[in-house]
């Protein structure tokens, strides 16, 4: 039986945990200057899909990492326009080619980091260097640079050489990806929140609620007109946007129709195009007549109209317009049933398997409505005459089929991917997707291999028709793969703000294009 | 009570290193890390030195042997994702979600003590019938739909709650009504069969022929001899909560170690995630110890026949 004293033991000892759990719901509740609804008209509170992992610089190009950091709080000695696609300056005023391996970059003056240093060659230098040649697993090396080798030496305080071992026509756009930082910044290891020079610096981050930017009053160029930004992430799309509707945000990204936004919602081109990877090296998709089959059977029209509830255009190649190397002459597949039906019919009298289980990997969540667009094709592709399963993944075990080296043991499959092109040049998809050895290729042939190298050799005018040509070739002869569609975001904006978003907007939402309303 | 303290500890700490080993091994059969830390288009060279870099070029067993070495100097490595250390990261999560898990259950275990007490105290009566109604709802209820149904309802239309967020006392309301509603009616329902066995004992026909008031009788005696089947309940229930809730957490933005969790299975962060199923089991077992604990106090059995 329980003793009075250990009643009061356990009473107390009740007391002291509700006692503790107070302290610590007042310690949660006041831990952050985490936006509500009675933020200041001078900031800007954005709702974001998730909270960057870190802001370092040379991770930008992850998108988490990359639509808060920069343009805000880094900049780059470029930029592109996102409209035009030309490449205009930023921290660098004019660049010229001196030779073919040699570039020289012209750089701002009176340009001043957060910390109050001077921006100068020096920091630009170490600011290559330390992306591209250091030892700390810099995205922006992989996505941009590969296995590309360069030295950038400050020759004085405003005036850079970058010289490449082999020749770069599009060097200067991949330097639009290197976020300058001071040379004070560590290069054996990521920084969590850099110096930069852009017109927002960190002021607080309170890691796991939220993010608050402060407009950098020693900002070279025009001050944008929010003094500060709030950033907090929500995981669940129809909360970033009731979040809006609340009045507790103004700005939310990543949304799909099914969010609700309603009126607040605003579409936009997200630069990503949706695709199938046919993968033709297997039978029976190493007949070029079932790869053609596929393309005529999928009803772009429709699948964007009724499953993407006509967020998206139908697509006929990869790489959208606005990127170099997109041709004008690539149209769509038209939908074709019976071309598709006859097209199986002669394969299957010519011997081909066409009774062969085809797999279609799909990933869970890769856009809105992922999975029912995959049922889609499945019931067209079965119509013609395939034999065709789904496999929805999570992006881990999908991974395993988008890059090489493939799992041995899968049948012929058709992968669902989408494929965004943040660069603005068709270098960036090329190779990687459609070339023999690409990371991402399950198939390629010697003729397109040319073809993109001749293309990466080219700049200017050459280089536009050399891209457009490997595209060409690629959908006429070689049908790697089905374009679906070039994709729409959609993100809300609060009555108090105007924004208008672009292709760049996924990857970079820069603070200062976003206005007070009124 | 002492001896039987020591063996439940004792008896902890095998489960603890099958926790840890699981953890360690499941962990590395998600797949390669850097297919998700490198961009797509990275070379096999930049991949090699990725994996050497992490030491993931090593073979299983020397992997776990750096690990356990560090595990034992509380080094628990550092983050893939965030670059930062990784016991910083569930030190700060696990606070986040013991709150809410605490808060929750001290609340549903109130309730439910009150509503199932005054069910049982008259059987089938129109109180017991709205509280069984009621109860069956609640622990019935998908917490998803409940949370969103929640923010539409207090949030968007009537404009009197925060969507989310851990702002303010108002911020608390929807993640603990909806982490509460399924314990608190699981909870009214165990109260209530376990009181209307001790109010129709022996002992409480005793207690009120001797002139003890009601109160007394429902809450002094009865309620005492209907603790234990609630307490384990209560126990599991809690158990439950602490290792993460993950749907409030993701839907409120909650930034708990549930959350936590399930990004780094996603990122293949492997040292968080080896530090919050550390923490966490350690902490469910000390719970476990907790409650058998009380257990014990409130059954005299229980302690003799662990002594004896």
């Amino acid at each position: 039986m329980i003793t009075t004293p250990r009643r009061r033991q356990a009473a107390s000892a009740l007391l002291a945990l509700g006692t503790m759990l107070s302290a610590g719901a007042c310690t949660v509740a006041n831990s952050g200057p985490e936006p509500s609804s009675g933020a200041a008209a001078s900031t800007v509170r954005i709702v974001l899909p998730e909270e960057p992992p870190t802001l370092e610089p040379c991770d930008a190009s992850l998108t988490a990492t990359g639509r808060v950091t920069r343009a805000n709080i880094t900049e780059a000695l470029t930029e592109r326009d996102p409209a035009s696609g030309q490449l205009q300056p930023a921290l660098a005023t004019e660049w010229k080619q001196d030779s073919e391996n040699e570039w020289t970059f012209t750089l701002r003056q009176g340009v001043k980091f957060h910390d109050g240093t001077a921006f100068d060659a020096k920091a630009a230098a170490f600011s290559i260097d330390r992306t591209v040649n250091s030892k700390i697993d810099c995205n922006v090396k992989g996505y941009v640079f590969g296995g590309i080798e360069l030295t950038a030496t400050a020759v004085d305080a405003s005036t850079l050489k970058v010289k490449t071992a082999k020749p770069d026509p599009i060097l200067p756009l991949r330097l639009s990806f290197v976020e300058i930082v001071p040379a004070t910044t560590s290069a054996t290891a990521k920084v969590r929140e850099p110096v930069g020079t852009g017109p927002y610096k960190i002021a607080k981050w309170d890691t796991g609620r939220s993010l608050r930017l402060e407009r950098f009053s020693g900002y070279w160029g025009k001050a944008p007109d929010f003094a500060a930004a709030d950033y907090v992430w929500r995981a669940e799309g129809s909360i970033r946007a009731a979040m809006i509707q609340s009045d507790e945000a103004d700005v939310a990204i990543g949304l799909a129709p099914e969010d609700g936004a309603g009126e607040a919602a605003v579409q936009f081109p997200n630069n990503e195009t949706s695709y199938l990877r046919i993968d033709a090296a297997k039978p029976p998709l190493n007949d070029i007549r079932v790869r053609q089959a596929i393309n005529y059977a999928i009803d772009k029209n429709g699948l964007v109209a009724s499953v993407f509830a006509g967020l998206g255009k139908p697509a006929g190649q990869i790489v959208p317009e606005g990127v170099t190397g997109h041709s004008t002459a690539i149209q769509p597949w038209p939908f074709d049933m019976a071309q598709a039906k006859k097209l199986i019919a002669e394969a299957k009298a010519d011997g081909v398997p066409t009774d062969t289980p085809i797999t279609i990997i799909g990933r869970n969540g890769i856009y809105p409505k992922a999975a029912e667009s995959m049922e889609v094709v499945q019931n067209a592709l079965i119509e013609a005459g395939l034999s065709v399963k789904i496999q929805m993944l999570d992006v881990n075990a999908w991974l395993e089929y988008l890059l090489a080296p493939f799992p041995k043991d899968a049948g012929p499959t058709l992968l669902q991917a989408q494929h965004g092109n943040q660069a603005g040049d068709a270098a960036f998809t090329m190779g990687q997707i459609y070339g023999s050895k690409g990371a991402q290729s399950s198939y390629g042939t010697k003729e397109l291999d040319e073809l993109i190298s001749a293309a990466e050799q080219a700049s200017g005018e050459e280089r536009q028709a050399a891209f457009a040509k490997a595209l060409e070739y690629q959908n006429k002869e070689v049908v790697r793969d089905a374009v679906m569609a070039h994709m729409t975001g959609i993100l809300a904006l609060s009555k108090k703000v105007t924004y208008k978003p672009n292709a760049a907007t996924n990857d970079e939402m820069r603070l200062a294009e976003m206005h007070p309303a009124g | 009570m002492l001896t039987f303290l020591r063996r439940r500890i004792t008896s902890s700490a095998i489960p603890l290193v099958v926790v840890i080993l699981g953890v360690f091994c499941l962990a590395r059969l998600t797949g390669d890390p850097a297919n998700l830390y490198l961009p797509l288009s990275a070379t096999p060279e930049m991949r090699a030195e990725f994996a050497a870099r992490h030491g993931f070029d090593q073979p299983l067993l020397v992997q776990f042997g750096d690990y356990l070495a560090q595990v034992v100097r509380l080094d628990f490595g550092e983050s893939l994702r965030t670059a930062e250390p990784a016991a910083t990261a569930v030190l700060r999560a696990f606070p986040a979600t013991l709150q809410l898990a605490g808060a929750t259950m001290i609340l549903a275990i109130l309730g439910a003590v009150v509503v199932g007490s005054w069910a049982a105290y008259r059987p089938n009566s129109v109180a017991d019938r709205v509280a069984s109604f009621t109860s069956t709802t609640a622990a019935s209820m998908p917490d998803f739909w409940f949370a969103i149904m929640g923010v539409l309802v207090f949030a968007v239309a009537l404009g009197w709650l925060p969507t989310s967020g851990t702002v303010g006392a108002a911020a608390w309301v929807l993640p603990v009504l909806t982490l509460l509603i399924r314990p608190f009616g699981v909870l009214v329902q165990v109260v209530r069969g376990a009181m209307v066995s001790a109010l129709s004992a022996p002992y409480i026909k005793v207690a009120r022929s001797k002139g003890a008031g009601e109160v007394r009788v429902v809450f002094g005696h009865a309620l005492r001899n209907a603790a234990p089947p609630a307490l384990t309940v209560a126990g599991d229930l809690t158990v439950g909560l602490v290792n993460g809730a993950v749907v409030v957490e993701t839907i409120f933005g909650w930034p708990g170690i549930g959350k936590l969790m399930i990004t780094s299975i996603l990122q293949r962060d492997f040292a968080v995630l080896q530090a919050a199923v550390l923490v966490t089991a350690v902490t469910i077992f000390a719970l476990n110890i907790v409650i058998d604990a009380c257990y014990a106090l409130l059954d005299s059995r229980v302690r003799q026949g662990v002594t004896a």
